[in-house]
């Protein structure tokens, strides 16, 4: 029915009063914080990664689940336990690398009720039986299927490094007031093998995938229109993570920022002034008409990178418009240049802009 | 040319007789189409309601007291093969719009999947819409019903919760993209503000099933019921469709039968018509005949009146139908909202094959009507036509033939009447009133001429007079003619007074329940609609006040429930036995005293139900009842069986606090209050009214207002049936009127000879008089008759078969007295035309034109 709430749940044009804002580095405890931050407004678990089978085939997925409160108010009495105070969605991207073909699936569910849930101890997320689980030994088992599109995916994921915290000690600011910021940590390596079907056919698959962990409230400055993140995994070991925010006029915001992750783990914070990012491709929807860009040079010279970061599926725009009420890219991309490698990149803001939601 | 002059001709000399003819077979065409059209739209819309709500769900989860919500966890290894989505459907009274709404109550997060309705672009672009629907009051309405309301979105919109008052806000609009009639009166709310609205906090109506792709139906009903508790029923949609159909079915039964009577009394005024134009025109027609008009020609002329009396009236019984559908749809979606959670569509679409069925249907009966009067007017040889009907040439009727059919139809009754019901519908019986009009329609006849043989004797001697045995002597010799009109006036009498004794019985019956049934001071219950349609329950918060102003122990709340016994669902009520053994009320089918049934009820944890409860499960005092209810079986000891006038699917009440184990506090039905003695009812009831301080949509009657207001509910219902009453006496007088006319065309030469041998005018009128008094007061006498065996039969078998209750079968004697005086006297007054007539022919032109 109600088509109303696609664009609106996710793109929810609310007054931050009631919600707790990032506003300092915080003191973090995991596997506490692995799980859900109910005060905050926003929240959301990226799985990204390339996979392969046993021959020579190559898929790229994302598995992510956002979470989005709408009410901040603790229940009262005599009031529903199915009131959406919170609400949980969920997409499911599998492109196959040789044909250019991007399966997308999604659900979106009020948090209650027992069909979706995000604990707050640890990683234990369930959208229907789309699910996201840290086990005991520390791995992390993510399933999720869809009939319509005929794709299942499960993969067990053990981390090759330590956590990474962004910015200062997880603390990414992204705008200029207090609160334009939101508390940011990553996997930036996991092992990952299991099992993917598609179309009817099933396959064991491996490969490395990237984990992106993210709260807040207001973290968006208020001319921001979009971003263009990037998440890499380069050959030698190390490991890149990148986003540019994009003002309303096209210009990066001096907010803009990233991680170098080294060989052994530690990482270190990237400011604007220390990259270069630069679009030299586009590629145009046939669908929305929204011109992405396609290819890009970074440049890194403290870390002696010059890198093309190039798509591996042009079309990998995603139409969210069923559960968060987005519409973004978010595609697998091979590297080239001074280093090689593989990784994922997400443009926002192409279609609509992003001014306020998040 | 023959057209001209057998057809047009007459219609324009008497075109009174033709229009009212038309009206009779009109009114009988608009009686049946209205209630097949009010009670199949209503049936269709729920149908259509069930189908178009319930979208893409293949699958419904139901039990009979709902379902608590946990049960949408345990669906969770489902969801990889359906969406999984919760459902509640309730009524709620609309004060702005002065109707019922249904309210649906759905995850609008998820909704998109199951419902195709298209809310406006306002809604698309606004988060803040969202925000409401989702955590505040908003509420989504139909885009016409927006209109209508002139609301906008952001306005508040009041509306009448289980008789509370509460402000949604709207949020916006919807455009439903097919059978928007079905949306009409629909509003949506997030299903978590259908709880809290409702009272069903932590509870649902249904869960839908939307198989994924590649899901068959049956693989996730075995699988939904692994996961399910064994009480939870899983099925589609159309099944409680088809449940809500059988419900209407009896009920639209009885109506259609009710309404094929008028069309009866419709075809005997044809008929009656028709006879008499024939033997009117006798002499024309005879002519016509000798100078060479051929028997085809003449039955061709005839069949073209009959047909353009059947299609007249069928045109105008349709377009009236159509009209009284409307008034009669009020009253079937008040049972229909009552019967099944559903508010059903107020609009009547007229379908085309019902449109030309009651064309048809018009023409049909006339036509037949038309059979007899066609084989006597073709039969009948010229000469004999020409020369006059004399005693002489009339073929004697056979008495014993008669006698016999007569008897076979009387023994076909009986055995018919005896019969069982056919599918709990009273169709035998039905039948046997038709066979007992066949008894009338033979026998009248015979009695006809008996009368006239036995009487000419003494009663002529015995009136001393000319014209009483003159009269006599002429309706034994036109007594075929005669026994038409006197059919016809017993048939219309028969149905006036059988109409007239079922709903005198039952009246009687029903006010004689209510007096000694409504003994407490004050009712509460929640505000009805404009339209008459009772809107769900009344607020806890209600009996909590009442409680606090005149104590727990004179209040009453009355709680109802469906339950199922085997598969039939019934109502399960609670009462609060402890205030009813004090005050009493219920009559009992024993003889027993109220008070002391409920309180040994109340002592041995039994029930007590209603008698359409024990007929239709063949229930006796002292036997053991068990049900289905919500949360499993309930087995009870029936203590008592009360008369029951309020209910026909059948009723167990139990004691409220035994009720409230097996099902939640959703508030009662009503609320009755037995006042001290001495407290004044109607200060009680401002005190309670005061202190609800207009936060909930409530009506308070007084006993007696309740009294009155079952009397005028049911004069209400019976209106139709009264109508058919007049309808049925108007035919009766119009029946004698023509036949009287037709009678003086034949005896004008026997008339003329009296008054050439020096009878007066005087006389000669009041031969004719007096031969329209007889006939009326043997058409009466028989009719009576008749009519009181149809009475017994609709009384004491039709609506028992129909809805188990038993009525006292009263004839109205004063009111049947003077049906019979009234018809004889309105055949006298017929008379009179003709009489007057007879009484200015001139002798010698009648005798010459005889010559």
């Amino acid at each position: 029915m109600l088509k109303a709430l696609r664009l609106a749940v996710l793109a929810l044009v609310l007054a931050a009063a009631g919600w707790e804002t990032a506003v300092a580095p915080p003191s973090l405890h995991f596997p506490r914080d692995h799980g859900a931050h109910p005060a905050f407004r926003t929240e959301w678990w990226y799985m990204t990664g390339q996979l392969g089978d046993s021959g020579s085939r190559r898929y790229g997925f994302q598995l992510t689940f956002f979470r989005q409160g709408l009410d901040p108010s603790a229940p009262e009495p005599g009031q529903s336990a199915l009131r959406a105070h919170q609400v949980l969605a969920a997409h499911l991207a599998i492109g196959e690398l040789g044909s250019g073909r991007m399966h997308f699936a999604e659900r979106r569910r009020r948090i209650g009720g027992g069909l979706a849930g995000a604990a707050d101890d640890d990683l234990d997320l369930f959208l229907e039986d789309w699910t996201m689980r840290r086990t005991q030994e520390g791995t992390v088992v993510i399933a999720a299927s869809d009939r319509g599109t005929a794709t299942a995916l499960r993969l067990e994921l053990a981390p090759a490094k330590p956590l990474v915290l962004h910015g200062e000690g997880g603390f990414s600011p992204k705008g200029p007031a207090p609160g334009n910021a939101s508390v940011y940590v990553s996997w930036t390596r996991l092992d990952a093998r299991g099992v993917l079907a598609l179309g009817g056919s099933t396959a064991q698959v491996q490969g490395q995938v990237w984990f992106d962990h993210e709260w807040g409230t207001s973290q968006l400055g208020p001319d921001i229109a979009g971003w263009d993140w990037f998440g890499l995994r380069l050959a030698d070991g190390r490991e890149l993570m990148l986003y540019r925010l994009r003002r309303e006029d096209g210009s990066a915001a001096s907010e803009s920022a990233g991680t170098l992750v080294e060989r052994d783990g530690s990482s270190r914070h990237l400011s604007s002034a220390d990259l270069v990012l630069e679009a030299k491709t586009w590629w145009t929807s046939p669908r929305t008409g929204a011109r992405y860009p396609a290819t890009f040079h970074v440049t890194l010279p403290l870390a002696g990178l010059d890198l093309e970061v190039r798509p591996q599926i042009p079309d990998s725009e995603i139409d969210g418009r069923g559960s968060t009420g987005t519409v973004y890219w978010e595609g697998p991309v091979g590297v080239a240049g001074s280093s090689t490698g593989e990784g994922y990149a997400e443009l926002t803001g192409y279609v609509a802009s992003m001014a306020g939601r998040f | 040319m023959l057209l001209r002059t057998f057809f047009l001709r007459p219609v324009l000399r008497r075109p009174l007789r033709f229009v009212t003819t038309v009206i009779g077979v009109a009114a009988g065409i608009a009686a049946v189409v209205a209630t097949v059209a009010a009670s199949r739209a209503a049936v269709a819309s729920l149908r259509e309601g069930v189908n178009e709500v319930a979208g893409r769900a293949r699958l419904e989860v139901t039990a009979p007291a709902g379902l608590p919500e946990e049960l949408l966890g345990r669906l969770l290894p489902l969801t990889g093969d359906a969406v999984v989505v919760p459902v509640i459907e309730e009524i709620a009274l609309l004060p702005a719009l002065g109707d019922a709404v249904r309210v649906l109550g759905v995850d609008l997060l998820v909704d998109t999947q199951v419902r195709d309705v298209e809310p406006d672009a306002a809604v698309l672009a606004s988060g803040r819409a969202a925000n409401m629907l989702l955590v505040g009051s908003g509420v989504l309405l139909p885009q016409r019903l927006a209109e209508r309301l002139a609301v906008r979105p952001g306005d508040p919109l009041e509306i009448s919760i289980r008789a509370r008052r509460r402000t949604l806000t709207v949020a916006g609009t919807f455009a439903p993209r097919r059978f928007a009639s079905v949306w009409d009166r629909v509003l949506i709310v997030d299903i978590a503000l259908a709880q809290e609205l409702f009272g069903k906090v932590g509870r649902l109506d249904r869960i839908e099933l939307v198989p994924r792709p590649g899901i068959t139906e049956a693989r996730l009903t075995a699988a939904a019921r692994l996961l399910l508790p064994v009480d939870v029923t899983v099925e589609q949609p159309r099944a409680r469709a088809a449940a809500a159909s059988r419900m209407v079915r009896a009920l639209q039964f009885n109506l259609t039968a009710l309404s094929g009577v008028s069309l009866f009394v419709g075809a005997v005024l044809v008929a009656t018509t028709l006879a008499t134009s024939v033997v009117q025109r006798r002499g024309v027609l005879a002519l016509a005949r000798s100078l060479g008009a051929s028997r085809r020609q003449i039955a061709r002329s005839l069949l073209t009146e009959a047909v353009a009396i059947g299609a007249l009236g069928g045109a105008l019984g349709v377009a009236g139908g159509v009209l009284g559908a409307r008034a009669a749809l009020t009253s079937v979606r008040s049972t229909v909202a009552a019967v099944v959670r559903g508010v059903p569509a107020t609009d009547i679409r007229l379908p085309l094959w019902l449109a030309a069925l009651g064309l048809l249907v018009g023409v049909g009966v006339s036509v037949l009507a038309a059979i007899l009067p066609l084989a006597e007017a073709v039969r009948t040889p010229p000469v004999q036509g020409l020369v006059g009907e004399r005693p002489a040439f009339l073929h004697r009727p056979s008495r014993r033939r008669a006698a016999a059919v007569a008897a076979v139809f009387a023994v076909l009754a009986v055995a018919l009447a005896r019969a069982p019901a056919w599918d709990e519908l009273p169709v035998a019986a039905l039948l046997a009133s038709m066979a007992l009009l066949g008894v009338l329609l033979v026998a009248v006849s015979p009695i006809l001429d008996l009368l006239a043989r036995g009487a000419a004797g003494p009663l002529a001697r015995a009136a001393e007079g000319t014209p009483i045995r003159l009269a006599i002597a002429a309706l034994a010799a036109g007594r075929r003619r005669a026994s038409w009109g006197a059919g016809a006036v017993g048939v219309a009498v028969a149905l006036a007074v059988a109409i007239g004794t079922m709903v005198h019985s039952f009246r009687t019956t029903v006010i004689d329940w209510a007096n000694q049934g409504m003994r407490a001071d004050i009712w509460i219950r929640p505000l009805a609609a404009t339209t008459g349609v009772q809107v769900g329950r009344l607020d806890p918060e209600v009996v909590r006040v009442a409680e606090r102003l005149f104590g727990k122990d004179v209040i009453d709340p009355f709680h109802t429930a469906t339950a199922y016994a085997g598969t039939q669902p019934v109502t399960l009520a609670g009462g609060e036995f402890a205030v009813v053994a004090r005050r009493g009320g219920v009559t009992f089918r024993d003889g027993r005293d109220s008070r002391a049934v409920f309180a040994a009820a109340l002592a041995h944890r039994a029930a007590v139900v209603g008698e359409p409860f024990a007929s239709r499960f063949g229930v006796c005092e002292g036997d053991t009842i068990t049900l289905h209810v919500a949360d499993g079986t309930l087995s009870r000891k029936v203590e008592g069986i009360f008369y029951d006038y309020s209910n026909q699917q059948g009723m167990v009440v139990i004691d409220r606090n035994d009720f409230l184990r097996h099902y939640p506090d959703d508030g009662p039905r009503e609320l009755a209050l037995f006042l001290p003695s001495g407290v004044d009812p109607a200060a009680a009831r401002d005190r309670l009214l005061a202190a609800l301080g207009g936060r909930f949509f409530v009506e308070a009657l007084l006993n007696r207002e309740l009294r009155a207001e079952v009397v005028a509910i049911f004069d209400r219902t019976f209106a139709i049936t009264r109508a058919l009453q007049a309808v049925a006496a108007a035919v009766a007088v119009l029946a004698v009127l023509t036949v009287l006319f037709a009678l003086l065309g034949e005896r004008r030469r026997d008339l003329a000879l009296v008054r050439a041998l020096g009878g007066t005018r005087l006389q000669v009128a009041g031969v004719v008089a007096a031969q329209a008094a007889l006939l009326g007061a043997t058409g009466a006498a028989g009719g009576l008759v008749v009519g009181l065996a149809i009475g017994f039969v609709l009384v004491k078998v039709v609506n028992v078969q129909s809805f188990g209750w038993t009525l006292r079968f009263l004839p109205p004697w004063p009111s049947l007295a003077v049906t019979g005086a009234l018809v004889t006297l309105a055949c006298l007054l017929a008379g009179l035309a003709p009489a007057l007539a007879a009484a200015r022919m001139h002798p010698a032109e009648a005798l010459r034109e005889e010559g």
